[in-house]
């Protein structure tokens, strides 16, 4: 999906799309903002967030709620300043190349949707709005609770105030708001609206496939607190004598690791509570999650398979170095892009998993259990982790690790099943059955 | 069990014919077996679909509101995806039980219809929805698209319920249109060429139609059930209204799709590339040859002076002020199909390229004869004979891997208003092809396109119909499959391949045509019969 010109320097796509967000405060814009961002980005589109906020805090770092009382002039001169200069960049942004352009602010008046309708009208980028309606109290209180220990602006103050505040701030806003099209003067606009969390949706005028898209994604996200827990298969057979591929039986360490595997999920969880786990069709990650609770319910994904090698499916790294000298050499090259003699690459297995993200958007607390590659990939999805460097991550066995995504990021956390284990990860270049990762390999950065 | 009834709809509706030649829309066709999934993903252990049960999509709304042409294309979309779907059109359940050509009683959607009406509609309701729950529950289907108008909010909330018992979901699917622009073409297009409404000027038929559906069934209620799981397109479309759904994945997968269809009538016409030098493997991207730059200009003037006899017989048929349709050109990024396509931005047509429009990649076949692949690959190509769709030879791409690329440019396809000219290499508009025409698995790999045929296809309600025009005057050397197309031996697919219909069906658009000077031809014209068969079609 990158952009990519042929022999003539011709563009293959040249759609520009601005999603300009819209809602009141507290709604799940910047998260939406971000996991849109990800997603395309994971996709390899060029995208960007530009974050108003982040705009006028350089003006006014940490502002009280009077600062954005539509009778506050001074306030509003500076935060019409903000909204100009993200524009203005964001502009700039896709004059450079740019792809799809997300707007993080309220945008909650008719005046500044048409303006920036305008805006980018002219320059010939569409625009795409985006509405997250919200009138659920507990749902915005939750909201509220994670921005004011997350976000900048109430950075080292003391909870209850902030949070005080910041209701205060999203009363000043309710005044002028206007839901997108709620007087029915907004229809040739288009629009994405969730209400409630998505119990309801308004998809408006559409008008080409990367829009229908984005949209696509957008209503697959939820803004209700989860976490995701990702595991890989305890060690195998395969593992053991540096074999890839294949579907080989758990070692006697892997099978020590599938019964212990229940505690660590209890402990990680806090209680408990059942998670839905997801493995892949192969016989490992089923018996790593063979002793979980009767009601944790569990689906088995061909989709969650992992990376097929093709030709050199059972091989030792060795061994394919010694068959196709020239493969393993460009493997190295370009891991991501590399597709195995009959098998897939990194790209590949990111295109496979897109109705895996997509369901996994969609849902709650849920647990992996997968291969390596697979995870790679998952995980640089969740970490925003660069295509070149992922595939080189070291992602180690029997270890349980959870990810929860938050407004500003995904929190992540490890828990050790101290249970011995060879090493899986690979250097460039090396043929080693088993080799130490070199300290940066890790994926806890 | 009233199973001789059941039967005797069977042979009666028209889905339920076997056999077709590729020529002819399949997506009617009852599949043998799973082999119609092009693009599928991923399957589940239990064979149900994303986990998710069984679900009955339930569309909702009047007559002439495109429903049936929603129903054919969300389940051509979904069998693509490898989605076990099953359209159930409940007029072919009335035509099947009511005798004498399927007419209803005139109070039979009347509120306060007669105990007879009403027994009638409960009789052929039952047939209908045992069909599904047996399709569903003992035949694996995953997903059954009621097709009916369903105009009442207490009917949709029982047929809800009935359906719970069963262990099916239910997710309604409302075709809401309150344009009376769009109304009035909708119904000119597909409804007025009954011969009730024969020489009657188009605007005034169809507007008398839409009064008869009016009176016909007076009590439709929109759809506003806040605990059902709908979908209400409105406007064909311009609008979506997304009430409670909780399906996972396949609703919103439902949508994205929706949001790229309309129901307006245009035409897509595949060609091939022109001839390129004689260096023409797949990783040198030749430019065109001599012969190639001039069957590009013949091929445009073809195709043009073609649009311009359509043209023409609409405005006879539908009045003198009928626009004609504007020319979008699509080819990929390789040089070949670029240069063909400058035939087209010479005469001023739009042309876009699409990176993943690029042919199949031969992988190590490239350059090699057939004999060669056999000699060197003999095991390769043992597994290529058991299943040349899915299939792949090292480091080449299969059919299978072909056609989940392609979906993007399918979703595109379906979005595009324009009339649209296709250039690519013959793998891509198989693949195309088979979508459009919902071709088997088997067949695909064998389809031909040669380069002395354009490939028309028009989308219509039911099915949709594929035309053929000759080019004249091109040297017969550079008609048959290009050069650089992989050889990889494929096998005649053999009890696969559907048999040629009796008197005019063609297996494949290859069969040579024996007059070259024949003005072009319909080959097929099944769907516009089908379509007036279903004039009066109100349930």
């Amino acid at each position: 999906m990158a952009p990519r010109t042929n022999g003539r320097g011709v563009q293959a796509e040249d759609t520009k799309i601005c999603v300009v967000m819209v809602g009141l405060p507290a709604r799940g814009k910047s998260y939406i903002a971000q996991k849109a961002q990800r997603y395309l980005t994971w996709l390899s589109l060029n995208a960007r967030t530009f974050n108003v906020g982040s705009y006028r805090r350089t003006e006014a770092p940490q502002p009280s709620a009077d600062f954005f009382d539509i009778g506050n002039t001074e306030g509003e001169k500076r935060r019409r300043a903000a909204a100009e200069a993200a524009v203005a960049d964001m502009l700039g942004w896709f004059r450079q190349g740019g792809v799809i352009g997300i707007l993080d602010a309220t945008n909650s008046t008719k005046e500044r949707r048409k303006w920036v309708m305008d805006v980018c009208t002219a320059e010939g980028i569409e625009v795409l709005f985006v509405e997250s309606k919200c009138d659920d109290e507990k749902l915005i209180m939750g909201n509220i609770r994670d921005v004011k220990t997350t976000s900048p602006d109430y950075k080292g103050q003391d909870p209850e105030k902030a949070a005080l505040d910041f209701r205060n701030r999203i009363k000043n806003y309710e005044k002028v708001y206007k839901s997108i099209d709620e007087d029915g003067d907004e229809d040739s606009y288009t629009y994405l609206k969730i209400m409630d969390t998505g119990s309801q949706v308004i998809i408006n005028r559409i008008q080409d496939y990367l829009q229908s898209r984005v949209v696509y994604y957008l209503m697959n996200l939820h803004i209700r607190p989860r976490s995701v827990w990702l595991s890989r298969h305890g060690e195998s057979l395969y593992n053991l004598y540096g074999r890839i591929g294949g579907d080989a039986d758990l070692s006697e360490r892997g099978h020590q690791y599938a019964k212990r595997l229940p505690d660590l999920v209890r402990e990680s969880v806090g209680g408990d509570r059942p998670l839905t786990v997801w493995t892949s069709t192969l016989k490992r990650t089923i018996s790593t999650a063979r002793h979980l609770p009767d009601n944790y319910n569990q689906l088995q994904w061909k989709a969650l398979d992992e990376l097929d090698a093709g030709v050199c499916d059972g091989m030792t790294y060795q061994e394919i170095k010694d068959v196709y000298p020239d493969d393993f050499i460009a493997r190295d090259e370009d891991k991501y892009n590399y597709r195995y003699r009959g098998g897939e690459s990194y790209r590949d297995v990111v295109i496979r998993l897109e109705p895996i993200i997509m369901e996994l958007e969609r849902s709650e607390d849920i647990l992996i259990v997968t291969h390596q590659a697979i995870l790679r990939c998952i995980y640089a999805y969740f970490m925003k982790k660069d295509q070149t460097k992922s595939p080189w991550m070291n992602v180690p066995l029997h270890c349980l690790i959870k990810l929860t995504p938050r407004a500003y990021g995904t929190d992540e956390v490890r828990y050790q099943a101290d249970i011995p284990a060879v090493s899986t990860w690979r250097g460039k270049g090396s043929t080693a059955k088993h080799e130490d990762p070199i300290p940066d390999s890790g994926v806890a950065h | 069990m009233d199973t001789l009834l059941t039967a005797d709809i069977a042979a009666n509706a028209p889905r339920y014919r076997r056999k077709s030649s590729t020529f002819i829309d399949g997506i009617h066709d009852v599949p043998e077996e799973a082999d119609r999934a092009p693009a599928q993903l991923y399957s589940t252990m239990s064979g149900r679909l994303f986990h998710s049960g069984r679900i009955a999509i339930v569309m909702v709304g009047l007559p002439a509101r495109g429903k049936t042409h929603i129903s054919v294309s969300l389940a051509r979309y979904l069998q693509w995806l490898g989605v076990k779907t099953r359209i159930f059109h409940l007029g072919d359940y009335r035509r099947a039980t009511v005798e004498g050509g399927g007419d209803v009683p005139e109070d039979y959607f009347y509120p306060d219809a007669s105990p007879a009406s009403v027994m009638l509609r409960q009789k052929i309701l039952k047939k209908c929805r045992e069909d599904i729950y047996g399709w569903l529950n003992h035949e694996n289907g995953q997903v059954a698209i009621y097709d009916a108008v369903n105009p009442t909010a207490s009917g949709r909330r029982s047929l809800a319920k009935e359906f719970a018992k069963h262990d099916v979901q239910t997710l309604f699917l409302e075709s809401y249109v309150n344009d009376d622009k769009l109304l009035l073409e909708n119904a000119r297009n597909v409804k007025i060429g009954s011969p009730d409404f024969a020489n009657m000027d188009p605007d005034e038929a169809a507007t008398l139609y839409l009064r008869r559906i009016e009176t016909k069934i007076p009590s439709f209620e929109t759809m506003n059930e806040k605990e059902l799981n709908y979908i209400k397109m409105i406007n064909a479309g311009n609008k979506f209204f997304y009430n409670n759904v909780s399906f996972n994945y396949l609703s919103h997968r439902i949508v994205f799709y929706l949001t790229n269809t309309h129901i307006k009538s245009r035409a897509t016409f595949f060609v091939r590339a022109g001839a390129a030098t004689e260096d023409a493997s797949y990783k040198a991207d030749a430019p065109l040859s001599k012969e190639g730059v001039k069957y590009a200009q013949v091929m445009a003037d073809t195709l043009e002076k073609h649009r311009e006899q359509e043209h023409a017989a609409l405005k006879a048929r539908s009045g003198p002020d009928v626009p004609k349709r504007q020319l979008t050109v699509w080819c990929s990024t390789r040089l070949r199909t670029l240069q063909t396509a400058d035939a087209f931005k010479d005469r001023g047509y739009k042309v876009r390229q699409r990176s993943q429009m690029s042919q199949i990649n031969p992988g190590v076949c490239e350059r090699l004869s057939e004999r060669a692949i056999r000699r060197l690959y003999p095991d390769e190509v043992e597994l290529h004979e058991l299943d040349p769709y899915h299939h792949r030879y090292p480091r080449a791409e299969s059919y299978h891997d072909l056609a989940v690329r392609l979906e993007p440019i399918i979703l595109e396809l379906e979005r595009e208003q324009n009339d649209l000219v296709i250039i690519a290499h013959e793998s891509v508009l198989r693949v195309l092809y088979a979508y459009l025409m919902h071709c088997s698995t088997m067949d695909i790999p064998n389809l031909k396109f040669p380069r002395n045929e354009i490939i028309e296809i028009v989308p219509a309600a039911y099915q949709n119909e594929a035309k053929r025009v000759r080019i004249p005057g091109l040297d017969p050397s550079t008609v048959p499959g290009s050069p650089e197309d992989i050889c990889i031996p494929v096998p005649d697919s053999g009890a696969g391949t559907p048999a040629p219909l009796p008197g005019g069906g063609l297996s494949s658009p290859a069969e040579p045509v024996a007059n070259a000077e024949k003005p072009p031809e319909r080959v097929v014209n099944k769907a516009a019969e089908a379509v007036r068969d279903r004039i009066t079609d109100v349930d």
